[in-house]
């Protein structure tokens, strides 16, 4: 399994498989450092389940011989803004489908704010908006004609939700017009609009930028970031690194049907290596010294300075680096820790799994 | 893009208030907006009413001693035969458009994931059809109806009672053609498909099974049968083809409503949306 071969590193902000002190409750970052959980197997079944709108244990689907979602657990903390980040493929669609009732799952159980679903799937569904891959509709209606046929199905107080779902996304100027004259961008606002008539406690955005431009995509975050605002959480799906990282606050990372890592991106990012650049007055000497420091990975030569890569994150080998860089009669004119994106996160993370498979 | 928020205070309970009729009326509005089906329908219903009175008319007046009155009984049994065929098919478009137009737009998957029940969505689609497609094949029976009584001239008019039983057996024969296309499309997931193998069983395949005499009682099963046992005997002359009992006819009715629809609400049920 992945995510046990993932296990196997040592780092202690890592919440791990076989780590079982940590299964009763998320960590969540503090004061006692990151934290990063990596799939346990075990949730739900003695943790207040209150502040998660989804949790899934165990959750599989097979198409015949093929594993779309491989035994996931996830947990989606109430009022955040949540990623599913994984490849194409990595069967994030799958998940999604299987927890709005579209698809039956193989194994496992899902609740959603806190019903069990399928059991109580009308009462779930009930507040939760969708976007799953492209938003569909029926071009022959206009905008206003199709948010009236999904209203039908839910609640009367739906209907009288329109007008202002219609004005939140920018589109009721354009509300009366057949659907197959809407560009793209505006079926995706349309889509939005369609999902906040249940008044969404949760809204589930299955890759809701694909196709918007630059201009779309920016006043799509922003949406999001304000749909959080107001108290409502946001799963969103998708592929693009940056998007997840400018959107979310936590995260979980899939691929080929698992997730191999979920926790906060701050939390995630500083999780992995530790990265530092320096600067001393002597970069051939300083990267001789580096060189032959047992914790240190790499050191590489950049036009600011040197890109130091640590085995992992280690405050007293960080103060040992510098100590010896001044005992070797150098300047040390810059001495920093190194932003890490979830992108290097995520290709780290990868790159493992990649190695131990 | 605004950031008011949509719906602060609304009630956070479902409610089944005017559930049924919002769906239903929905559905109504999916087929009503879509003009060329209409449009369709009204041209095998209504137009090759009033054509085939214009045209009797003409001839009529034209040469009165070789072509009689357009309208009368016999007209009316004529004309009403061909508004049957005509707005078999007429509710066959409707139908298959009305079980597979969802999944066809892709629209299915969106109303499954409001909670709503799929069979409540499947169910609402019966009146909804049926509401589009009576007002249509309606209207062309009130044609022909009409000029029965208004061009009978000489001939015997059609009486009062022939013309609602007439209207009532029109209305079942489409209500069975409707179940009947909403069953197959929603089972089979395609309007064009349906459209073709239902164009093809109604039109071709069995009338020609009603024919062959070989069959014996096994004739008795086709839907063209019993409804040909419960048609106005006034109106048909000739008896029916394949002899049945009253009962016999209700019962063959009844399995060609309940089965379709049950194959229909089964795949709806169980489709991956």
């Amino acid at each position: 399994m992945r995510s046990r071969r993932l296990a196997r590193e040592n780092d202690p902000n890592i919440v791990r498989e076989d780590d079982t002190e940590s299964l009763s409750r998320p960590k969540t970052g503090g004061a006692g450092g990151p934290s990063v959980e990596v799939t346990d197997h075990e949730i739900g079944g003695h943790m207040n389940t209150a502040g998660f709108v989804v949790e899934t244990s165990g959750l599989t689907k097979r198409f015949g011989d093929r594993v779309a979602v491989a035994n996931v657990d996830l947990r989606v903390p109430r009022g955040s803004a949540f990623g599913y980040l994984g490849p194409n493929g990595a069967g994030k669609t799958t998940l999604i489908r299987m927890l709005l009732g579209l698809t039956q799952a193989t194994a496992g159980t899902m609740r959603l704010l806190g019903r069990p679903v399928p059991d109580e799937r009308a009462a779930a569904l009930a507040r939760v908006g969708a976007i799953v891959e492209e938003p569909r509709f029926h071009g022959h209606l206009t905008g206003r004609e199709n948010l009236t046929v999904i209203a039908a199905a839910r609640e009367p107080e739906a209907h009288d939700r329109i007008d202002g779902a219609l004005a939140r996304v920018g589109l009721s100027q354009r509300a009366d017009e057949r659907v197959k004259r809407y560009s793209l961008g505006m079926r995706q606002r349309l889509g939005v609009a369609r999902s906040l008539l249940a008044d969404p406690e949760l809204l589930i955005l299955d890759e809701p930028t694909n196709g918007l431009d630059p201009a779309g995509i920016h006043e799509f975050r922003d949406m999001i970031r304000g749909f959080v605002a107001e108290g409502r959480t946001v799963l969103l799906s998708s592929h693009l690194l940056d998007e997840v990282e400018k959107i979310c606050d936590e995260v979980a990372i899939v691929d080929r049907g698992q997730v191999v890592v979920q926790g906060s991106i701050a939390d995630l990012a500083a999780s992995g290596k530790q990265t530092i650049l320096i600067a001393t007055s002597n970069e051939e000497q300083a990267l001789t010294i580096l060189s032959e420091h047992r914790a240190v990975e790499s050191a590489a030569a950049e036009s600011t300075g040197i890109r130091v890569t640590l085995h992992a994150q280690d405050g007293a080998a960080s103060d040992d680096i510098s100590r010896r860089l001044v005992l070797g009669g150098l300047a040390i004119r810059r001495f920093e820790p190194a932003r890490v994106s979830l992108e290097q996160r995520f290709l780290e993370i990868t790159s493992r799994l990649e190695e131990a498979a | 893009m605004s950031t008011t928020a949509v719906t602060a205070d609304l009630p956070r309970t479902r409610t089944s208030r005017n559930w049924q009729p919002r769906l239903v009326r929905a559905e109504l509005l999916k087929l009503r907006k879509r003009r060329g089906l209409v449009i369709s329908a009204l041209a095998l219903t209504v137009l090759p009413m009033i054509i085939g009175y214009t045209v009797l008319l003409s001839i009529h007046a034209a040469n009165p001693g070789k072509h009689g009155p357009a309208g009368g009984l016999e007209n009316l049994s004529g004309s009403v035969e061909m508004l049957t065929l005509l707005s078999g098919v007429a509710t066959i478009l409707v139908g298959a458009t009305l079980g597979a137009g969802d999944l066809g737009a892709g629209v299915f998957r969106e109303l499954v994931v409001t909670g709503r029940s799929r069979l409540a969505l499947f169910a609402a689609r019966v009146p909804a059809g049926l509401g589009l497609i009576l007002p249509i094949v309606g209207a062309g029976f009130a044609v022909t109806a009409t000029g029965s009584i208004v061009f009978a001239g000489s001939l015997d008019a059609p009486s009062a009672s022939l013309l609602v039983g007439s209207a009532a057996w029109l209305g079942l024969v489409t209500a069975l053609s409707l179940v009947l296309a909403l069953g197959v499309s929603s089972a089979v997931g395609s309007r064009g498909t349906t459209i073709g193998i239902l164009l093809g069983w109604q039109l071709i395949a069995a009338p020609v099974l009603l024919e062959i005499g070989w069959l014996g009682s096994f004739r008795e099963g086709l839907l063209g049968a019993a409804t040909e046992r419960l048609e106005p005997a006034a109106l048909f002359e000739g008896g029916t083809t394949v002899p049945m009992s009253l009962a016999a006819a209700a019962l063959v009715v009844v399995a060609w409503t309940v089965v379709p629809l049950a194959l229909g609400a089964w795949r709806t049920y169980t489709r991956d949306a």
